[in-house]
């Protein structure tokens, strides 16, 4: 098929993006080049003496390719690799750093759930999921992959503008003793100290104690 | 060398993990008299010659002081020694006599406010660091024996507490905690807050 | 922070090792081009040692890491120079922390960890010494990892 010649530029900034552990490899096109380059992929798993081809990542002119499925065991470490393709001329190979899933990712704010009495508030938080292949497979909450995992609360009165945080380890707090026909604002994040991650805080979701009886 | 006269009265400071060293200048008339710090851990003492490792913060400074803390990162004893440079002239080394370990710091009581907003009892703690855990202490005035206690890692803002009885009074106080060290300070003063409502109303 | 480690109970913290290594990971993996060697994973996941065997192992590699592996670390990167020296002098204190339990009998050595740890001796040695130890820096997290599994 006659022998390519290597002289494109490389493609650039290629990395993981990860939320959750869904590991997408994104890259930016190869500094000049216009439409028409196509790209294949190719990972390793750190320490396995072989690179992996991803056939559904291959002559595709789209930059990002999902390798959820071949780095969801976050036990391993892995790599992954991009060359890009134009009119008979290719660049290099050009590597992710090595990618971490368990300390490289970054998590979901939790969901929040509220209900009120006429005095108190009662919140649910659930932590999200780990990445899975399909809805039938089982879940993993990141609360089993991590779990040092507490939930910061923040609480915010509507009349007086005050703001109280909780910090908690079980998913429920009820907050007793409110003013009635109040608006109270929750939101909350989720924070793991080793290794350190810390999700953003959620929307904050407001609900109002029921008038007094 | 030994025209430059070195550095004495070196001595390290040590406030809640923060670690200074501080050493008296050396005056040269109508020079500039400039020092560089290095420091030396357990591990390079016992696994690597003997080495030191420069403070690249506190090389060829004009201070007299350098902050080591971040350097000073591991609960073993470290040893650490400043000399003076003016142009290519190097005084000799002075090091710390004896060894500084972190577990040396001394702890100061966080700066606390407690706050009874309606039925709730809240405690402001100024941040002091990555380090650092804070043990709260709190209980119904005249009830010294039934003390609740909360232990708290991120003090961004106002932390909730407790609920409190109508009318009723509430004292706090608290303490740092340094997991690095396994040492806590001594207690803050307490501060009694009290909440909203009557109590006649919550007995009726 | 309480580890348990089989049958030894520890408390130590990770957090500073974790945050030392954090801040210099990139540029000690830039350094180690090969890919297809792990020293601590393969062919032999950590995360495979059952439970009794778990602080012997950890004492082991500690012992490793403090033993051959950062004395070896020297870079011309003050930067580096000093956060390798925090993580060693951490190692010391965990270690320290390690050998109590040697001595309360609670760190008894199996066949698996036995194993394992030659295993990882022998992909150590399978490489230059200053390649190997780089490696061997570079592969903290998957230390890290695994003992944080035990808290």
């Amino acid at each position: 098929s006659g022998e390519l010649y290597c002289s494109l530029p490389n493609p650039r900034n290629v990395r993981f993006e990860s939320i959750n552990m869904k590991n997408v490899l994104h890259w930016s096109a190869p500094e000049g080049t216009g439409d028409g380059v196509l790209y294949k992929v190719k990972y390793a798993i750190y320490g396995v003496g072989k690179w992996i081809r991803k056939p559904e990542c291959r002559n595709i002119n789209r930059t990002w390719c999902d390798l959820s499925s071949e780095t969801s065991d976050y036990e391993e470490q892995y790599y992954a690799s991009v060359k890009a393709f134009l009119n008979r001329t290719c660049s290099d190979w050009v590597e992710t750093p090595r990618f971490n899933p368990l300390t490289d990712t970054k998590i979901d704010p939790p969901m929040v759930s509220v209900s009120s009495t006429d005095r108190s508030i009662s919140i649910i938080l659930t932590a999200p999921e780990k990445w899975k292949r399909s809805p039938e497979e089982e879940s993993l909450s990141l609360l089993q992959v991590y779990p040092g995992l507490q939930y910061n609360v923040s609480v915010l009165n509507k009349k007086t503008k005050k703001r109280w945080f909780f910090s908690i380890s079980n998913n429920t707090l009820v907050v007793p003793w409110l003013e009635p026909g109040t608006a109270y604002c929750v939101s909350a994040q989720i924070h793991v100290s080793t290794p350190l991650l810390d999700s953003g805080f959620s929307k904050e979701y407001c609900i109002t104690t029921l008038k007094d009886k | 060398d030994a025209l430059l006269p070195a550095p004495q009265s070196i001595s390290i400071l040590s406030t809640n993990m923060k670690h200074f060293l501080t050493w008296s200048p050396v005056i040269i008339q109508g020079a500039t008299v400039r020092y560089s710090v290095e420091f030396q851990g357990e591990y390079e003492r016992e696994y690597a010659n003997g080495s030191w490792i420069p403070i690249s913060e506190c090389s060829l400074t004009t201070a007299t002081v350098c902050n080591i803390t971040e350097d000073i990162s591991a609960t073993v004893a470290y040893k650490l020694r400043v000399r003076a440079e003016l142009g290519a002239t190097r005084s000799q080394w002075s090091t710390t006599k004896g060894f500084f370990n972190r577990a040396m710091t001394s702890l100061t009581p966080p700066l606390l406010r407690a706050v009874a907003d309606g039925h709730h009892l809240l405690v402001e703690l100024a941040d002091m660091g990555p380090s650092f855990q804070f043990r709260v202490l709190y209980w119904k005035k005249g009830q010294e024996s039934r003390v609740q206690q909360k232990v708290l890692k991120e003090v961004s803002s106002v932390v909730h507490l407790d609920t409190m009885e109508a009318g009723a009074e509430y004292c706090v106080k608290a303490q740092t905690h340094v997991e690095a060290i396994n040492r806590s300070s001594s207690f803050s003063p307490t501060q009694c807050v009290r909440a909203q409502g009557d109590t006649s109303v919550w007995l009726v | 922070k309480i580890f348990h480690l089989g049958a030894c109970r520890v408390s130590m913290s990770m957090t500073e090792i974790r945050a030392g290594f954090t801040a210099i990971k990139a540029k000690i993996q830039s350094r180690d081009p090969v890919r297809t060697l792990s020293i601590l994973s393969h062919p032999h996941s950590l995360h495979k040692v059952k439970s009794s065997d778990r602080c012997c192992m950890a004492h082991q590699l500690f012992t490793f890491y403090v033993d051959k592996v950062f004395k070896h670390c020297r870079t011309e990167d003050s930067f580096v120079n000093r956060k390798i020296s925090s993580i060693a002098n951490s190692f010391l204190s965990a270690r320290r922390k390690l050998r109590q339990c040697h001595e309360q009998n609670n760190c008894v050595c199996g066949e698996e960890s036995t194993e394992k740890f030659k295993q990882i001796l022998a992909n150590y040695e399978g490489l230059n010494v200053t390649s190997a130890a780089m490696k061997s820096l570079g592969e903290l997290d998957i230390l890290l990892d695994w003992m944080e599994k035990s808290r």
